[in-house]
């Protein structure tokens, strides 16, 4: 379970998350939704303790992330839109590097590794250098490295960004295995339609706040629309406070 | 920490074996360049000798004065005609010194003092320049031998005019005065060991960032000084092979080549070996450091390719330094990193005394670098600006 509360965050005079409060539950599907520039990585970023917290607070499975830091890492599993891999080595030794890191044994890693090559179906590439991989082929090993301690809480920031068809498609199959598993799964993404077929509940964010909370009945409901594009352009459309207009990192 | 540090270094260096073109080429570079340089240097010091040596004189003019003729033949020096343009060869450094003989030479003699003129180009260092002295001092025993004998012919001992007698006693051993060139070994060591470890410097820190892989790298739970130790410790392995590697490149020219005009020079014992190899000890891993804490800055490799460049060029300048300055060995250069190592080294190789002092202070100093250098780093990667910072 995730749970933040009146997160904060600023860049220069950039106020580019203003209270953002959630909660993300085990075994199920929370989607943060919201234009480009609305907050959702700088939101991902200190749920992940990548960046520092101005105020408020971000909690991993009742985890604190600022007072313990490298708790809240074990918990989770965060694929962000740095997905560089090392080309001298191969899939496998990519994934082991990281297994190695996060103190998963060797036998372990290797049984849930199989598990993963299944699921996106990497045979093929498990033992080939990663230099010169496609953009899918390169987020399959980025996100199996960024998993492969078994978290019980999975956030990944905009991860269908530049995949073809198939590789949308793994990710989306990828991402139900875990939710029925009971992992808590967070994404966030600007596409309507992902979010729409994904998610239990969806966090439309704007400006650097939450401007709207629900399933997609719900958020239907609250914008008095048919679908969730227009209901989307309501719900986000709030004014922007002064020097809140853009993401800044 | 300790198991980060050994997974982040063992990752570093099979990656950077991997890199097949870097890893040859550095190889090749530091086990060549001793070789290359060692026997360059003898072809270099044995046609100095040679020109030096040769008894072969340019003298225009030499139906002027048969006396000279005929001294430079008892010395076993043979005369050749120079060049009709000689005045303009030698300003371009084409052609040797000239002995002029004028006309009015036998006239002048023959009634009091005559005059010789002496062309060259001081300002062209290059060998032919070596027989300006073998002329200087034929003209000097010439002229001796002749007024010697006309104070005899006076009925004047020839003591009389040699008040006091000038002998050549040299201090320098055959070593000490090669001396002057053996400081070529350390500072080409110091200078391939620094460039030698650039690349991967960067492409553990710039080389994360542009690849995209430093975000996900810092969400592991390890401390950031975990990872940057692992990264600097290959760093340093790598650095540590580069100067074992040109040592060898020394090491086996100097046991297999024969170098004739080197041997004596360069003969360097286990023992001088070992000092050399303890003062690189320390200097290659805080190079490293330094580059790495450099590189961080760069958003890309080119980036910090630049950056550390300017280092590269202070490294590589130190020598020139140090020789323009003048400077005598002192203590406070062991506190300068490249100076230091230097100093040492050169002492080592010149068979001077070698204390202590001259191994702990660099090793401190050298120490203290890399350990700041690694915590500077881990700072950086807490900072914002240079996790996300991407060109």
């Amino acid at each position: 379970m995730i749970e933040v509360k009146n997160l904060k965050k600023q860049f220069g005079d950039v106020q580019a998350v203003n209270g953002v409060t959630f909660t993300a539950r085990s075994g199920a599907i929370t989607g943060l939704l919201g234009p480009n520039g609305a907050g959702k990585t700088t939101t991902i970023r200190m749920v992940g303790s990548l960046i520092s917290i101005d105020s408020g607070s971000a909690k991993i499975d009742g985890i604190d992330v600022a007072s313990d830091t490298d708790g809240a890492r074990r918990a989770c599993g965060l694929l962000t839109d740095s997905r560089g891999v090392y080309t001298r080595m191969t899939a496998r030794e990519n994934i082991r590097y990281y297994a190695e890191l996060r103190g998963v044994e060797t036998a372990r890693s290797e049984k849930t590794l199989a598990r993963f090559v299944e699921w996106l179906d990497m045979k093929e590439i498990l033992d080939r250098r990663t230099e010169g991989f496609s953009q899918g082929e390169r987020m399959k090993v980025a996100i199996v490295r960024a998993l492969i301690h078994e978290p019980s809480n999975v956030i990944l920031d905009e991860p269908t960004n530049g995949l073809d068809v198939m590789s949308t498609r793994a990710l989306r199959e990828l991402i139900k295995r875990l939710k029925s598993e009971g992992q808590t799964v967070m994404f966030s993404s600007h596409v309507m339609q992902e979010v729409a077929a994904l998610c239990d509940e969806i966090i439309i964010i704007s400006h650097g706040r939450v401007t709207a909370q629900g399933t997609t009945a719900q958020l239907l409901e609250m914008s008095r629309k048919d679908n969730l594009e227009d209901a989307f352009i309501v719900l986000s459309d709030v004014p922007a406070a002064p020097h809140t207009r853009k993401e800044a990192a | 920490m300790w198991a980060t540090v050994r997974t982040v270094c063992k990752k570093e260096l099979t990656d950077h074996l991997r890199d097949r073109r870097t890893a040859s080429m550095i190889f090749f570079l530091s086990i060549a360049i001793g070789p290359l340089l060692l026997i360059g240097l003898t072809q270099f010091i044995s046609s100095v000798e040679k020109k030096a040596e040769a008894r072969e004189v340019f003298v225009q003019g030499r139906e002027n004065s048969p006396q000279i003729v005929n001294f430079f033949a008892r010395q076993d020096v043979s005369i050749k005609d120079p060049k009709a343009d000689f005045r303009e060869l030698i300003k371009q450094g084409k052609h040797g010194p000239v002995l002029v003989i004028p006309k009015s030479f036998e006239e002048k003699f023959q009634t009091g003092t005559a005059e010789v003129e002496l062309v060259f180009d001081d300002t062209r260092q290059d060998a032919g320049n070596a027989s300006i002295g073998v002329l200087r001092r034929l003209m000097r025993g010439f002229n001796a031998e002749v007024s010697t004998q006309r104070l005899i012919a006076r009925g004047v001992a020839p003591q009389l005019i040699r008040v006091v007698e000038v002998q050549d006693v040299n201090l320098g051993t055959a070593a000490q005065r090669a001396a002057a060139l053996l400081f070529i070994i350390p500072w080409i060591t110091l200078l391939v060991c620094v460039s030698g470890v650039t690349a991967i410097a960067i492409d553990v820190t710039a080389g994360e960032r542009e690849r995209g892989s430093l975000e996900p790298l810092l969400m592991n739970p390890v401390s950031r000084a975990g990872l940057t130790t692992g990264k600097w410790l290959a760093v340093a392995v790598y650095g540590l092979a580069v100067a074992a590697l040109t040592m060898c490149g020394f090491a086996l020219t100097l046991t297999f080549v024969p170098l004739p005009n080197l041997a004596s020079v360069f003969s360097i014992s286990p023992a001088q070996y070992l000092g050399f190899a303890v003062t690189m000890f320390s200097f290659a891993p805080a190079v490293g450091a330094l580059q790495m804490l450099i590189a961080t800055y760069g958003r890309t490799y080119k980036e910090a390719q630049t950056y550390v460049s300017y280092l590269i060029a202070i490294v590589s300048m130190a020598p020139v330094i140090n020789m323009l300055a003048q400077f005598k060995d002192a203590t406070w250069q062991l506190f300068v990193p490249m100076l230091g190592q230097l100093m040492v080294i050169t002492r080592i190789l010149r068979g001077e005394t070698v204390t202590a002092l001259h191994f702990l202070l660099p090793f401190a100093i050298n120490t203290a670098i890399s350990v700041i250098a690694v915590l500077l780093i881990s700072r950086l990667l807490t900072n914002e600006k240079i996790i996300f910072g991407r060109a």
